[in-house]
């Protein structure tokens, strides 16, 4: 089985790498860091805490921009190609498919965050800024919030076409970083049904705010060990379900 | 067909000009393009004030925060740069710093933690917008969200102190200041200044130059410089006008020029107008040629 699943991520993997979008996207990220540079004479005292918020901030919308551009259309190409027949006929089960799809996307992720990562501390070099590897941390929390968000991705990419699916993962990104408002407004609302829906969604939707540490990082506040953790193992374990729902989806279809 | 309708010659003026045609079109809609954005930016709002205006629709940040979900940092990084470019054309022109509380709102709404955005507002607010109740409210909400960071209690206490005249509050402020970590050491040496003496010279001109020595912010350091001069003026002012008080106890009349009192022994020698402008008398009391609230 592992070798199916490893022959299907890998051939995501160099068929991604192709994309052209990807290699835009990897250096538009570089070229925005690197224009903190320019702001650094005018940011009156601010300038190491703005590269570095710039920097971050760049690696995860570049990265969120590509686990949804690229893995939107990452089931549903093969199915428009008519390359789906091919792997099916040969003894790869479904479920591997999805996996090996998935697998190979994030291999593509965390090669474009190393990418951006290298780029982001060649940037804090040159412009003699205090490095850390305190920094590091966010973008390790970035990676598992990419782990989500891409599963979010291959589920819609099994069912509706690449457009649509890119537009509906960032819709859940955008949602996924607000469900605390769901919460509250569970809270206030006086209406019982509202405050069990807005509980529900809570706990439904990915809470992607869980991931986002840089403010942490950035100002150099300590970390809760045990948030990172359970954090992490909400992304691991949130992924493995939408992946598994992705899986019933695409056995349903008849190929 | 007819033979000599596909023998005859191709009409060629036309057959140019259609050639040509996309080309001067796409030409003219560039220049329609520049004309246009001449127009459009010569319409009194320029790009900062226009993105000013946008932001004084939040109410005080809250929905900007929601919208920009997990970039809060860098939109209130961006805001800043915009806050230090607002306050820097206005300190070159009308000296109206109308939205600047309001922007410094937005920014702390967005990223509560960046404690120079409340030592930079507050100083600007207190001192150029002349509302330094508006400061104070700012690092009050600062120091809500930093309840360990030591300097914006004290910028509270040294705006209570200058300004208000709240000395009781001003020393409060210092000494939780001075007890928070890291504070830095002339904290605890402006607790004494507060309680024994306040309100002169010497001790607001010490206060200003460790301030000075605290920021690396270019436009603080100059707000500082120019408060040091300021300072010296009043302190000019006040010193001639003891000689004129002297002088008139002594003389039953006001003398004629400032240079009376020199030549009478009053005063020394006249302290220097730190603007380049004169001491005169008007009434019997003492004043400059520099108008205090046109001081670059």
């Amino acid at each position: 089985m592992f070798n199916r699943v490893f022959g299907v991520a890998l051939n995501t993997f160099r068929e991604s790498l192709r994309d052209r979008v990807l290699v835009a996207l990897i250096v538009t990220a570089i070229v925005v860091m690197a224009g903190a540079k320019v702001i650094q004479p005018v940011a009156m005292g601010e300038a190491d805490k703005i590269i570095k918020d710039l920097g971050l901030s760049a690696i995860t919308l570049f990265c969120v921009l590509i686990a949804v551009l690229v893995g939107g259309r990452i089931v549903y190409r093969e199915v428009e190609k008519r390359t789906i027949y091919l792997i099916l006929a040969r003894p790869v089960r479904r479920l591997e498919f999805i996996l090996g799809k998935y697998l190979g996307l994030m291999a593509v992720l965390v090669l474009s965050l190393l990418i951006m990562t290298a780029g982001f501390y060649l940037i804090l070099l040159i412009s003699r800024v205090s490095v850390t590897l305190y920094l590091l941390w966010a973008v390790l929390m970035t990676a598992f919030e990419l782990a989500l968000l891409t599963a979010v991705a291959v589920f819609f990419s099994t069912f509706v076409t690449p457009i649509a699916s890119s537009v509906f993962t960032f819709i859940i990104y955008f949602i996924g970083h607000s469900t605390y408002l769901l919460k509250q407004l569970a809270a206030m609302s006086p209406v019982p049904a509202i405050k069990f829906l807005g509980v529900v969604l809570y706990y439904i939707l990915p809470n992607l705010g869980n991931f986002n540490i840089r403010g942490d990082v950035v100002y150099g506040v300590p970390l809760n060990p045990q948030a990172l953790v359970l954090s992490a193992l909400y992304g691991l374990v949130y992924s493995l379900t939408l992946l598994l729902i992705a899986v019933m989806i695409f056995n349903r279809k008849d190929f | 067909m007819k033979i000599t309708e596909v023998t005859a010659p191709v009409p060629k003026g036309p057959g140019l000009l259609i050639n040509i045609l996309p080309v001067v079109v796409v030409v003219w809609g560039f220049v329609g393009v520049y004309l246009l954005q001449l127009a459009i930016d010569s319409t009194s709002r320029r790009q900062g004030e226009r993105l000013m205006q946008e932001l004084a629709y939040f109410p005080s940040g809250v929905a900007l925060r929601e919208a920009v979900i997990e970039y809060r940092e860098i939109v209130a990084d961006f805001i800043w740069l915009t806050a230090i470019d607002y306050y820097g054309r206005h300190q070159e022109t009308d000296r109206r710093y109308e939205w600047l509380g309001h922007i410094f709102e937005i920014l702390t709404t967005l990223d509560p933690r960046f404690v120079g955005a409340y030592h930079f507002g507050a100083i600007t607010l207190a001192w150029d917008a002349h509302k330094p109740i508006e400061a104070l409210r700012l690092l009050l909400n600062g120091m809500k969200a930093n309840p360990l960071n030591w300097q914006l209690p004290f910028d509270a206490g040294f705006i209570n102190y200058m300004l208000t005249g709240d000395y009781k509050s001003a020393a409060q402020l210092f000494q939780v200041a001075a007890e928070l970590p890291g504070a830095w050491t002339v904290v605890s040496r402006w607790v004494p200044y507060i309680t024994a003496k306040t309100g002169d010279f010497e001790t607001a001109r010490q206060m200003w130059k460790d301030l000075y020595y605290s920021t690396e912010n270019k436009k603080l350091r100059e707000l500082i410089i120019r408060q040091l001069q300021v300072l010296k003026l009043e302190e000019g002012i006040a010193r001639l006008q003891e000689a004129v008080d002297q002088f008139y106890e002594k003389e039953k009349r006001l003398p004629n020029r400032i240079e009376e009192l020199v030549g009478q022994g009053y005063i020394k020698e006249i302290p220097e107008e730190p603007f380049g402008g004169k001491y005169f008398i008007e009434n019997g009391k003492v004043r400059s040629t520099t108008q205090p609230g046109l001081i670059k």
